[in-house]
């Protein structure tokens, strides 16, 4: 078995050498129609990472299945050559998993506040919420990150957010409470220009200071701008992984074309 | 929304001056009259539609005394013991509303649950157990609502409804075929529930504090952040972390227990539990939620609103009683609420 070898072959001190986060052999299809088939990908520390492909190559899924929201019909997930059992959003958050998913997802009816600590809320005991803490911090999460023009209150209900403005709030979220693997579905699809140079060089600094990031994205242009090496999707497949190195803009754009 | 000005697309330069700080923006955001925030809160239009209503009818029990009753103490009493009746049904209701799904088995489970209790009782099983009972056989309902309806993914409004009917009929079974037993508990239970706390009943101050009990749940609990998230968008619910399935069942079982403790008050206040059934509890309970400004697709309302809904409702019921108009005004009202109600909904939120 895969995972045999991978045991034999790594010894503890080379552990570095591992992949930070590995799917192998992901497999997953609604009905007739295979989303997944047998997708081998990894992330490794340091790396911003572009999944790149053209619309309906599975990156989604394949991002949806490294969070948890969708369950794989086979194949398996391991930190650090670990394996992790992900079938929920919590286990994934627990293997050290963020997201910024493509929807967005974002509860609309709630305010930016209740958004940021959906699901992580900060309580006392009993359960409490600590709305004091809530309140002050949300707002320093939203400037920190990706400050945005027209945000002006912990308290605006998300559905009064333009676009980029629920962007924004969704990768501040996200980049927030970060531990060491960032997801980014689309991210900028909906920012402005500098806005999306902000995002881009946040994947930078994260992965700089440890925090590996997957960018999935259309634009061939941004990833080629951020990303330490490409792996490309077609028809449910990853058909290529490549450094930046050894790779250029228009042999990129080809391959995606290509397939 | 015309509050925050929302500019989109940032001109270079134009995030700096944003960057003065949240102080300098949080004002814009309450540049807004205290008018518009009153009317764009949940339950702004039922607060207006309230005070309304109270102040018309104490204006014309000040004009014509002799006419109309409204301030006798007689009436005032019978208004603050009529309004706990339906308004604790409807905080369960609508905390399961604000969480996305409906119980229409409400209605049975009011006249059920508490029934079992009495003849618990009235068979010597002593008085907390009896209450016990009745409060489990609301949990198995509510859990079995919410099994049935997220496990299988059918629309909670179908389970419940069918659950309406079960319940209702499943009586005899649980409880034997008497139509009526009497509820004898000691005085001083009697007194607790449904005595007077100085000129106020006692059922009142209970409804106040089951409404704050649920507004804190609500607003400064986790629980309450899962609620409105669930119900806001299960699927961005889930996409965070929340356990949907949960978060709904406990909403599901919550509202049961509220249900079953309006039941137990009523029970209580008339010494007598009856099994004949008392139609469209659940669909008043549910109108109060609406007037009360709850969005029937979830995610959206207050505590307030709901205590406030029950409070015009109950308000028209005496204006009708009063003005001996003939009783099937008040349904007609509620008709008229419900679809009014929703359409104030989705003006406001349109046109702010």
């Amino acid at each position: 078995m895969a995972n045999a070898t991978l045991a034999s072959r790594t010894a503890p001190q080379d552990r570095d050498a591992l992949p930070l986060f590995e799917a192998r052999n992901i497999s997953k299809s609604y009905g007739h129609v295979n989303a997944l088939m047998d997708v081998s990908f990894e992330v490794r520390h340091n790396e911003v990472v572009g999944l790149l492909g053209d619309n309906g190559a599975g990156k989604s899924t394949l991002i949806k299945a490294l969070s948890g929201v969708v369950t794989p019909d086979s194949g398996e997930f391991l930190r650090k050559g670990q394996r992790v059992n992900i079938d929920s959003r919590r286990k994934s958050e627990a293997a050290g998993i963020q997201v910024i998913y493509q929807d967005i997802a974002l509860v609309r009816s709630m305010s930016i506040m209740r958004n940021i600590y959906a699901g992580r809320e900060p309580t006392g005991p009993l359960g409490f919420l600590k709305m004091g803490e809530m309140r002050r911090t949300a707002m320093l999460i939203l400037d920190d990150y990706v400050r945005i023009a027209g945000i002006t209150s912990p308290d605006l209900m998300v559905e009064d957010l333009s676009g980029g403005q629920a962007q924004a709030v969704a990768i501040a979220r996200a980049v927030h409470f970060k531990r060491d693997i960032l997801l980014l579905d689309e991210p900028t699809s909906a920012l402005s220009v500098r806005e999306t140079e902000k995002v881009l060089a946040i994947m930078r600094e994260l992965a700089e200071s440890g925090v590996s990031c997957v960018f999935v994205t259309h634009n061939i242009y941004h990833a080629f701008q951020v990303c330490d090496r490409f792996v490309v999707m077609a028809h449910g497949r990853a058909v290529m992984s490549v450094a930046k190195a050894d790779t250029s803009l228009n042999e990129l754009t080809d391959l995606i074309m290509r397939h | 929304m015309t509050g925050p000005i929302i500019r989109e697309n940032a001109i270079p330069g134009g995030d700096v001056a944003l960057a003065a700080g949240p102080p300098n923006a949080a004002e814009r955001y309450r540049a807004k009259t205290p008018w518009t925030r009153l009317r764009l809160h949940p339950a702004g239009p039922v607060g207006i539609m309230f005070c309304g209503l109270l102040a018309g009818c104490i204006l014309a029990a000040l004009l014509a005394p002799q006419h109309f009753f409204f301030l006798a103490d007689a009436n005032l009493k019978l208004l603050l013991r009529a309004v706990p009746n339906f308004g604790i049904i409807a905080i369960g209701v609508g905390l399961l509303l604000i969480a996305g799904e409906y119980d229409l088995s409400v209605g049975a489970v009011y006249v059920v649950t508490p029934f079992a209790m009495a003849s618990a009782y009235s068979h010597g099983v002593p008085l907390p157990l009896a209450i016990g009972l009745a409060l489990a056989l609301a949990v198995v309902i509510g859990l079995a609502n919410g099994f049935i309806t997220l496990g299988f993914g059918i629309p909670s409004f179908i389970t419940t409804l069918g659950m309406l009917f079960i319940v209702r009929t499943s009586a005899p079974f649980i409880v034997g075929y008497a139509r009526s037993v009497g509820f004898q508990p000691p005085a001083s239970f009697k007194d607790a529930v449904v005595g007077s706390l100085g000129p106020i009943p006692a059922q009142f101050v209970w409804f106040i504090a089951l409404a704050a009990v649920a507004y804190v749940l609500l607003n400064r609990h986790f629980l309450g952040n899962h609620f409105f998230a669930v119900g806001g968008d299960a699927n961005a619910a889930r996409f965070t972390g929340i356990n949907v399935f949960r978060t709904k069942l406990l909403a599901f079982v919550l509202c049961s227990v509220f249900a079953t403790i309006a039941g137990m008050f009523s029970v209580t206040r008339l010494a007598t539990a009856m099994t004949n059934p008392q139609l469209f509890i659940e669909l008043y309970a549910i109108a109060i939620c609406v007037i009360g400004g709850l969005a029937l697709t979830g995610g959206r309302g207050s505590v307030i609103g709901i205590v406030l809904g029950a409070g015009v409702l109950q308000l028209v019921q005496d204006v009708i009683i009063l003005a001996r108009l003939p009783g099937f005004y008040l349904d007609m009202f509620v008709g008229l609420m419900i679809v009014l109600g929703v359409v104030i909904n989705q003006v406001v939120r349109r046109k702010y």
